[in-house]
Parts: structure tokens; sequence; C-alpha cells
């Protein structure tokens, strides 16, 4: 029925707008699911505020001080670090859904990208960037 | 083997020249000898494949440049004339290599001498295997710095430089009409490739440049270069002066070889200057003037290798009076023939001058054939045939070089005989005014160098031995081939003589006298100089004092120096010395200086535009880039 | 799919996976070991271009080509002699970290993607994996300011060219619907009118290219960073990348772009002319000889582009002779001033090289000849190199270049005579002469010096490459 509909509403406006449909129905049910919990937690927990408690909380240092404070280098590490493996995951799910279809040179495709990813793991395992100390 | 010939000795140079601080004197001079020999080995060779063989052949090496019409390869081309020349030039070349290993045992820079002793025999062959005029000038101008360098050899003599730079600055006179010449043959043949000239001969007999035949107008370019390279009389002035370099050096460069290059250019050219008759008349009137005029100045010189070199100045005048004549095999003969007794002749001075402590004044020696009797001996041998004394080499190319004058049957060829004649007198007159005075009557040189005098060692004589049985043999060996019976076999085509041209064969029907006129002039001359020098020593100085006008004048080589240092050196300075004070010092260092304050200013404004902040960088780019998108759209516009 | 034809770039990238681990695993320092394996990949490289064939591969993104192989094997020699120079170099001054020549390596793949990229993305692709591996090694000796500040510039501003480079891109694939070359050419060959558009784009994209090559005005990175970076990165900088730059640069103008030259051709002029004036006039009052040679780079780029200004045969020819001759004297000059060290401490001033003359004549004397080959004095190299580009611009009809590239060529000569002045005639400093060199330092030095003495002797062999790879450009 959900597709019916979709596609009557489909006819009545330009086809491109209609595709994002899903992510407008999406954006709406995240919406209700935060607004429910955040508003849950107001209606149903016992609130007792102090300042450290209402303080931002940010890779353990303050949000709002002087911008030429040090800090530690390994912060930015661990996110340069964490981008690369988060953009392989990015490639890895469309490649998943496209699996069937693509083949054995798809596969061996991602499995080289993979390779590649795994040379510079192994470098940046080896130099220390993944010790903390 | 072919191009082994040529490239062993640069090869030699090369490892004594840049390896020669490494691996020592010895080796570096024992490494030029054996390249020197290997090639020589090859020479000889390619010699007999060219000549009893395949015939003539060429060898292309590489394009050496290829701009607009003008192509240029490097290339050995081997007829009969290269392969003659190489033969000679390695052979000599490996002689005189060994001759120097004792000769400049006592030197501090060795490998430097060896090293440009093979440069230049390496240039040399250069020239004389060009297959186009390019390569012959890079020979030509090759053979030039080497002889530059190996005469200014001993830089710390301030004649020897001097020398140096003289041989240098003449040459170049002569080059400049080279190039003008090869210039005019491209100008004309559009080419400068032989085969492609001297094919193309014919369609150009009634070409004019400027009104005058362009086949004359080269010939005598190419033969006002070929003055100066060979020492004719005007642009001869070097050659004398060159004798400040090592004395191996003058018996290799300034006799045997190099100097002859002049000869050999005109014989290589024999199918262009058989049709220019007037520049055949030139070289013809050139070659007998110097011929006469080099010996009369060799009567009086007092220097031992000076008077040689003179004898060398005279030798090149008949030579080229017999191209001029027509007769190219005859000079190519002589050629040959002198390069034997030449070098001999020097390398015997040599010996001398080793031997008397490195005196080079006849006046002061005499009285030391008994110590240094195979010196003595081979320094005959050398006059005899240089003097032309029958059944020695110089006998059968002199000889054949004044019936080819007399046969030639033209006011110049007679010109030449007569002249050729009284040369061939006074040539016997000096060489045993030189062999008396050197080596016998009484001892003029001080006890304490007579008591050194001593014959050369091994390495020394064994050069002078082989070169004597040359000039002793070579003559009546290659006689009935050069320009006897086998003449045109063994020519191979390699010369051209024009069907008009009979004077090969005119030669050998003259009258009978003519034959035996030579060989008389020289005993004539011989007898004088006995009588003046050994049998009446008061004579040349009564002579002297009697015509001293004469005496002075050729003393002074007929003032040519001083006639230059008048004309020329002079108002050049002077004119140079203007051009120095008022035009360079004031307008052209002016404008130079201006211009150099002005670069200083827009080089300040330059280097502040550069900051240091990255601001100002990316602001400079985007502004850039503004002006480009303007750029782009004005064009668009348009 | 004949992905065989990026074999080249194929295997030196997987060189270059594996000599990183094989760098990184043994707890010991791997310079030299990696150095050698990445000179002995590049010459691999080499090879399999030698013997590569032509055509168009991985659908449409990549070609192969004359010009192509002729400037990869430029580049990858480049490469390796930049090397071969830092060998030494690092060890002593403790820079000896082996990521150093895999760095290195990464930037070579660059360039040859770029050299053969024949699509925009393409080339985006190959301009990356060159910069980022030269940001950080600009930056290489890190504790160093002036190398950081070297690295942090050339970041800053690299990312801005290019950014400007990928607006420029889109704008082109929004207004001409395609990034590849071949349709892209296509598409401007019909005759109706360019759109404003489009043009925009492409002057971005010449901006951001004329950032690599480090013409006028987009050169004001190159003596900072030059003077900054470590003596043998600024060999590296000056002589492969520069190369795949100018090569990328003529590419994209005369492939796809090539029915646009009355537009670009302005733009061309201009870099030329600015780079041409500017060498030679900043350069005179510069004491830092690598700043110096900045200068001096930034000049000879304005003379290479003279020959893509003229588009023609010839003057492509003679860029491709030029690019070729540039990169073998500038090799040889650093090869000499990273061997500039006294009592074991690098000097880079000019005042430095007092006295040579009289403490090591043979360090010398090959410095007189890059110095004379640079400035263009015949018959060394350097003379060819300007002979040909200025021929072209003469037969092109370009006065004004020629005319300007031979008053700037003499103004130049003035500051690299300049040298040789100092190493002659100028007494050595009080505390002694420069230290001997290394041998492979003097191997470089003696190599490229032979070359650019020879060239004129047999110069014919190179000509006809360049003419073959000109051609292949121009079809």
């Amino acid at each position: 029925m959900g597709q019916r509909l979709n596609r009557d509403w489909m006819t009545m406006t330009e086809p491109m707008l209609a595709e994002y449909f899903p992510i407008l129905v999406f954006l709406g049910i995240a919406g209700a699911i935060a607004l429910a919990m955040v508003g849950g937690s107001l209606l149903l927990a016992r609130q007792k505020p102090y300042p450290e408690k209402l303080s931002a909380y940010e890779c353990g240092f303050e949000p709002f001080d002087d911008t030429r404070r040090r800090f530690d280098v390994r912060f930015y590490l661990v996110a340069i670090l964490f981008i690369i493996f988060d953009l392989e995951v990015a490639f890895l799910f469309p490649w998943a859904v496209a699996l069937g279809q693509i083949g054995w040179f798809g596969f061996l495709s991602m499995m080289g990208f993979l390779t590649v990813l795994t040379f510079g793991f192994v470098y940046e395992w080896r130099k220390g960037a993944l010790d903390w100390e | 083997m072919y191009v082994g010939a040529i490239f062993f000795p640069l090869l030699g140079a090369t490892i004594s020249g840049f390896l020669g601080r490494w691996i020592g004197d010895r080796a570096a001079q024992w490494s030029t000898v054996v390249c020197m020999a290997l090639a020589a080995a090859c020479g000889i060779l390619a010699f007999i494949e060219t000549v009893m063989g395949n015939g003539a052949t060429t060898v292309r090496i590489a394009t050496w440049m290829n701009v607009g019409g003008l192509e240029v390869a490097w290339a050995l081309r081997y007829d009969t004339i290269a392969a003659v020349m190489v033969m000679m030039v390695t052979f000599v070349s490996t002689l005189i290599h060994l001759y120097s290993v004792g000769y400049m045992s006592h030197d501090a820079t060795i490998p430097r001498f060896f090293a440009y002793l093979s440069l230049f025999t390496f240039m040399m062959l250069m020239l004389v295997t060009a297959d186009n005029l390019a390569q012959l000038f890079f020979g030509w101008e090759g053979v030039g710095l080497a002889s530059y360098l190996l005469i200014g050899y001993w830089y710390e003599k301030e004649s020897a430089n001097a020398a140096a730079m003289k041989a240098f600055i003449v040459n170049r006179v002569g080059d400049l009409f080279f190039m003008l010449g090869i210039a005019l043959t491209f100008h004309v043949f559009g080419s400068i490739e032989f085969d492609v000239i001297f094919a193309a001969v014919p369609q150009h007999l009634d070409t004019a440049f400027l009104g005058v035949p362009a086949l004359e107008l080269v010939a005598v370019l190419l033969f006002l270069g070929a003055c100066g390279k060979s020492a004719q009389i005007g642009l001869h002035t070097w050659l004398p002066d060159a004798m400040e370099g090592p004395t191996p050096v003058s018996a290799l460069i300034h006799a045997a070889t190099m100097v002859t290059a002049g000869v050999f250019l005109v014989c290589r050219m024999s199918p262009i200057f058989e049709y220019a008759p007037t520049a055949l008349a030139i070289v013809t009137f050139v070659g007998a003037t110097t011929a006469f005029f080099a010996a009369t100045i060799g009567c009086v010189q007092n220097d031992i290798k000076r008077v040689i070199a003179y004898s060398t100045c005279s030798q090149l005048g008949y030579m080229f009076f017999a191209a001029g004549v027509g007769a190219y095999q005859v000079a190519m003969f002589h050629l040959f023939t002198h390069a034997f007794f030449k070098a001999l002749l020097f390398l015997g001075a040599g010996s001398v001058i080793h031997a008397m402590s490195d005196e080079q004044d006849i006046r002061r020696m005499g009285g030391i054939w008994r110590k240094i009797p195979v010196t003595y001996g081979v320094m005959w041998v050398g006059s005899l045939a240089l003097a032309g004394i029958p059944f020695f080499a110089g006998y059968y190319s002199k000889d054949a070089i004044l019936e080819a004058a007399f046969a030639a049957h033209s006011a110049v060829g007679m010109y030449a005989f007569v002249c050729g004649m009284a040369a061939a007198v006074l040539t016997a007159f000096y060489s045993w005014r030189l062999l008396i005075l050197t080596f016998h009557g009484a001892p003029r040189a001080d006890h304490h160098t007579m008591e050194h005098v001593h014959e050369s060692p091994a390495v020394m004589l064994l050069p002078l031995l082989v070169l004597a049985a040359g000039a002793i043999g070579a003559g009546w060996l290659f006689y009935p081939s050069f320009i006897g019976a086998g003449e045109h076999a063994f020519w191979a085509g390699s010369i051209h003589n024009a069907e008009h041209n009979h004077v090969l064969h005119d030669m050998h029907e003259v009258p009978a006298w003519v034959p035996i006129a030579p060989a008389v002039a020289g005993a004539v001359g011989i007898l004088t100089a006995y009588v003046m020098y050994m049998f009446a020593p008061a004579v040349p100085a009564m002579l002297a004092t009697r015509l001293r006008g004469l005496y002075l004048f050729l003393l002074n080589k007929w003032y040519f120096d001083e006639l230059y240092d008048r004309i020329l050196v002079r108002p050049t300075l002077a004119t140079a010395r203007v051009f120095w004070k008022t035009g360079d010092a004031r307008i052209i260092d002016g404008m130079p200086n201006g211009a150099a304050a002005l670069v200083a200013e827009a080089s300040r404004g330059a280097v502040r535009l550069q900051t240091g902040r990255v601001a100002n960088y990316a602001f400079t780019m985007i502004i850039g880039l503004v002006i480009f998108v303007s750029l782009f759209l004005t064009g668009l516009a348009r | 799919m004949n992905w065989t034809l990026a074999l080249p770039e194929i295997a030196l990238a997987c060189a270059g996976l594996v000599i990183l681990l094989v760098g990184v695993i043994p707890g010991r320092n791997t310079f030299f070991g990696c150095t050698m394996a990445v000179i002995g990949a590049l010459l691999l490289a080499a090879v399999l271009v030698l013997g590569q064939p032509e055509g168009t591969a991985l659908g449409g993104l990549y070609v192969a080509d004359a010009f192509s192989g002729f400037m990869k094997i430029l580049a990858l020699l480049g490469a390796a002699l930049g090397l071969v120079l830092a060998l030494d170099f690092n060890r002593r001054e403790s820079l000896d970290r082996f990521e150093f020549p895999v760095l290195a390596l990464f930037a070579t793949t660059g360039m040859m993607v770029m050299v053969s990229a024949n699509d925009l993305m393409a080339v985006y692709m190959g301009l990356e994996l060159l910069s980022l591996p030269l940001y950080v090694i600009a930056a290489f000796d890190r504790d160093n300011g002036r190398s950081a500040e070297a690295g942090l510039k050339y970041f800053v501003l690299g990312a801005l060219a290019s950014g400007l480079l990928l607006y420029g891109v889109s704008l082109v694939y929004g207004f001409a619907g395609t990034t590849n070359f071949d349709r892209l050419a296509d598409v401007f060959s019909g005759n109706g009118g360019v759109p404003a558009g489009v043009v925009v784009g492409l002057v971005f994209v010449v901006a951001g290219l004329i950032f690599k090559v480090s013409a006028v005005p987009f050169h004001m990175w190159t003596p900072d960073v030059y003077e900054g970076a470590p003596t043998p990165v600024t060999a590296f900088f000056a002589a492969a990348p520069k190369v795949a730059a100018v090569a990328l640069l003529a590419r994209v103008l005369l492939g796809p772009f090539g029915d646009l030259a009355a537009q670009w051709q302005q733009v061309i002029i201009l870099a030329s002319l600015g780079s041409m004036l500017l060498g030679a006039f900043a350069a005179v009052g510069q004491r830092n000889i690598k700043r110096l040679m900045a200068y001096s780079s930034i000049g000879h780029v304005g003379y290479a582009l003279m020959g893509l200004a003229v588009v023609s045969d010839e003057g492509l020819r003679g860029l491709a002779i030029y690019m070729l001759i540039y990169m073998l004297m500038n090799i040889g000059t650093f090869a000499i001033l990273v061997g500039m060290r006294r009592r074991g401490r690098a000097v880079e001033r000019i005042e430095d090289l007092a006295g040579l003359g009289g403490t090591d004549l043979g360090r010398a004397l090959w410095m007189t000849v890059f110095m004379f080959s640079m400035a263009g004095i015949p018959p060394l190299a350097g003379f060819f190199g300007k002979l040909y580009v200025f021929l072209a611009a003469v037969q092109g009809g370009f006065w004004t270049l020629a005319v300007v590239g031979v008053l700037t060529s003499v103004v130049s000569a003035y500051y690299y005579l300049r040298i040789v002045k100092v190493m002659f005639f100028d007494e050595a400093p009080a505390e002694g002469g420069l230290d001997a060199t290394t041998p492979g330092l003097a191997a470089v030095t003696a190599t490229t010096g032979i070359f650019n003495l020879v060239f004129c002797l047999y110069p014919a062999p190179l000509l006809l490459a360049a003419g073959l790879a000109a051609a292949a450009l121009l079809g």
C-alpha cells in the first residue's frame, strides 16, 4: 500500500525530488526519536544539575577557551586515522550491495583497495601511531 | 680497421691526457705509443685493402648536424689519397712518439706532451679522411689547436707563447678564406659533401658569383686557406717561429704532416681545381715563388731547426707548383717522400741538439761527427734525399715535379721550372752548409759541452734508422704506382685529371737534359757548400761583408716580419688603442654600466615583492588569476 | 581491459607499498636499502616505459604515446638522480629515514599518472598524488624551522592551487558535460561558440597547473620553499615534478583545449614573459645559492613555456629538449650544491664557494660547465635548449618572446658567471675550503657534466625522440 501511495505522490511532483522522499521520511523519524529520548528523559528522570554536568564534553578539553592553547597532537592522529577507515567503510557498503552484479573483477578491485589500506595500517602500527603512550 | 686507424690515437690521447696523473708518466707515454702502433698497423692494412683490395669505401659513423638544407655526417672516406695519407701519418707519428719517449725523458709533464701529440694525430686523420668540408674543417682547426698547444708546450718560455700565438693567428687568416670557400661551395653546390660536389662540377662550369666564375673563386679561396696551413709566401711567417716547440713536434707537425694539409686539400679538391685554370696559375706562381724565396733564406740562417724549417717551406712550394701545373699525383708523391726525409732531418737535428746540451746555433757546433756517428749518417741520408741526389727518395719526386713544370708548356710552368732549379741548387747548398758546420771543422762549442756529446739512446736511434730506410727506399719503391705506369690504377679516380690535362703523360717526354738537371743542380750546390765552408772558410764572411745589403735582406727573411709589423700590427694596435680609450671605455662601458645599474634596481624591486607572507603570496595568485581570466575573455571577445 | 598499458605506474605503486613494508618492519635503519630499492624500482619503471605499447586504457582515463614516454623517462631519470643526491646528505643531516625515498617514489608515480592523464579526473588524481608527498618532504627536516615553514607554505598555497584546479575542472564539466580529453576536444572543435564558463574553467585549470611549474604569477612559493627545504629535496623539486607539470600543461592545453589555442596563447605568453623577466632580474641580488637556483628555475620555465606558447611542432620539440637539458644541468648543479659543506656543516651562501678553484679544481670546473650551460653559452647543452625554443619562436613570428628571451638570458648570464668568478677569483674564507665531495655526488656531477659537454657532438637521437614526442601530441 505504501508503494502505491508513493507512486501516486510521484505523479504529482517532479520525479527527481520524489526519489529523495524516503530521506525526508527518514529525517522525520530520526527527529521524532531524538525528541522522544530527550523529552522522555526530561519527563521521567530525576533532574539534579551541577556545573560539571552542564558543561559540554568534547574530546576531553574545554570547548570555549583561548584558541592558542596547546593540546595533544595525538587527538588529530587518531582523527585522521579514523577518517581513513571511515571512508573505507563508506566504500564497502555500496560494494557489498552491488557485489552480485560486479562479479570477480569487482571483488578483486575491492580486495586490492583493502590491501593498499592494510599496507598503510601495518605501517602506522609499526610506527607506533596506534599506541597512546 | 678503418675506424681503428683513426680512433686509436684519440684513445691514446684520452688515456694519457685524463688518466696520466694516476697511471704515471711511463704508463701514459707507452699507452700512447702502443695506441699509435695499433693505428699504424690499421693504417697500413687499410692502405693495402683500399689500394689492392676492395677499392674506395666510406664508413659512416653518425649524423653530425642536420640544419636546414645542410646535412653533415661524421664519416671516414677511404680512397687512395686518404689511405696514403693515413698510412703516412700513422706511420711517421708512431716513429715520432717512439722517438719522443727518449727525447722528452727529462720533461716534467710527459703525459701532457703525449696526449697533445696523439690528439694532433687524431685530428690530422680526421682531416684526411673527411668526406665533407665541414669534417675536414673540424680536423683542420683541430690540428691548428694541437699545433698551438705543442708550440707553446713550454709555456713558461715567453718566446714559445709568442710563437704559438703567432702560428694560431696567422693560421686564422688562412682559415678565414677557407671558411669563405666552404660557404661559397655550399652556396654554389648546395652541399659540402665531396661526392655531391664532385659530381656536380660539370654543371657549374659557367656559374658565376659576383661576376667571377664561381669555381675559380672557390678554388682561390680554398688555396688561400691552404696557404695559411702550408706556410706559403705571405703567410709563412709562423713556421720558422714554430720551432720553439719541442723538436719531435717540429718533425711531426711542421714537417711531415700538418703543413702538408694544404697540399692535400688542393689534391683532394682536384675536381674543382681542374676547371679553374686561373686559380691553378696562382697556385703555381705562389708555390714556385715560395720554393725559391724560402731556399734563399735557408742559406743564411744559423739556427739548425730554422734552416730545416725554411727548407720545409721551400719543399711545400714545390708540392704546390706541382699541383698547380696539374700533376697532383706528383705533388702527393713528393708529400709522401718528403715526410720521410724531412722527419728524418728534424729528428736528426733533435738528436744533435740532445747531444749538444740543447744548443741550436750551428755556429757553436762543429767537429762532432766522430762522436755521434749514427746521427751523422742519417743526417747525410736525409740531406741526400732532400737535395735530390739520384736513387734517394727525394730524387724521384723532385725530378718528377720539375719535369712536370717543364712539361706544362706554359709561362707559369716555365717560371716554376726556373725557380725550382734555382731552389734545387740552394737546397743542396744550405743542406751541406748545415752538415759541414754542424759536424765538421774545429769544435766551436765550449769545452764543457763537448765533453758531454754523446750518441742518443736506442729508442731515439731506432726511429731515425727506420726513417732513413724510408728516405732511401720510399722513392723507387712507390715511384711506379704513384706516378709511373700503375698511376691510373693506383689512384682509382681519387684524384681527378681533366681531359685537357696531359701533364702526367708529357712529363715522361721532356728533352733528355731535363731529368738530369736537378741532380746536376744538387751536385753544384753541394760542391759550392764544400768550397765555401770546408776548404775556404773565409769566403762566406767575405761575401757577407761585400754583399752586406743582400746578406741582411736574407738574414732578416726578406723583412716580412718587419713589414707585417709596420703595416698590420702597429696600425691595428694604434686603432685598437683608440677604440679602447674612447669607444670601449666611454661608450661601450657606459651603456652596460648603466644597464647594470638598471638591472640591480629592477632586482631590488622584484625581491621586495617576495615578502615571505603566505597571505601575500595567495593574494598574488588571485590577482594573477583575475588578469588571466580577463585576458581570456578579451581573447574570446575578439 | 588493456590495463597493461599502465604497467609502469602499477609496478611503481606496488613497489612503493612493498618497500614501505620492508622498510618499516626491521627494527634498524633501512634508509640506504630503501633508497637503493626505490632507485631500482624507478629504473624498472623506465624499462617498462620503454617497452610500453601505445594506446588508451582504463576507459579512456589513461593514454600512452611517444610524448608520455619521453616525459616519463625524463621524470624517472630526474627522480632517480635526485635520490642519489639525497643518499649522503640525509645521513649527515640525520634525515636518513626510509620514508624519504618512498615518498619520492609515490610522487614519481603521481608524475607518471599526470603525464599519461587523458581525463581531467586523472589529472587531478596524478597531481594530488604528486603534491601530497612533496608537501611532506619539503618539511622533512621537521626540527628545522625553515624546513617546516617551507612545507607549510607549500601546502597552503598548493591547496589553494589544487582548489582552483578542481573548481576549474567542475566548471568545464558543467559546461561541456564531460571530463574526457578526447570528447572535450570534440566538443570544442564544433564551430559553435565556446561558453564563457568553459573559458573561466580553463583559466582555473591552467592556473592550478602553472602553480606546479612555478611560472609567474604563481611562482611566489618557489624561492621560500627552495631555500627552506633540505638541499636534495630542492634538487628533486627542481627536476622531476617540473618536467611532469610542464608535460601535463602541454597535454591539457594542446589536447582537449587545442582548438582554443587563440585564447590561452595570450596567457602562456604572459606567463612566459613574466617568468623570464622575474627569473633574470630577481636572481641578481640573491646571496643564498638555493634561492638563486629558485629564481633561475623560474626563468628556465619561462623559456620552456615559450616553446608551448608558439603552438607548433618545432616549439613543442624545443620544449621537450629544453626540459631534458634543463633537468640534467639542474641535477648537476645541485649535485655540487648538496656537497657544499665546511667542516661537516652544510653551507649555502654564494660566498661559501669562494676559492673553490684553488682548493678543488675539478669540482669548480664542473660547476663552471653547469653555470655556462645554464647561461646558454655554446657549445654546451644549455645553449641548444635555448636555441631550439628561440628558433621556434622566431619561426612562429613571436618576436617579443624571442627578443625578451635573449635579453633576459644576457641578464641571467651575469649571475651565473658571478658564481664562476667567485669560485676562481675570490679568496677562500679564513675557515678553509669546502669539504671533499663524496663518490656518489661526484659520479652524478660527472655524468651530467659530460652530457652537457658532449650534447653538441651528437644531438641527433635526442632531437629525434623529442620530435616524435612533439608529433605524438600535436597529431
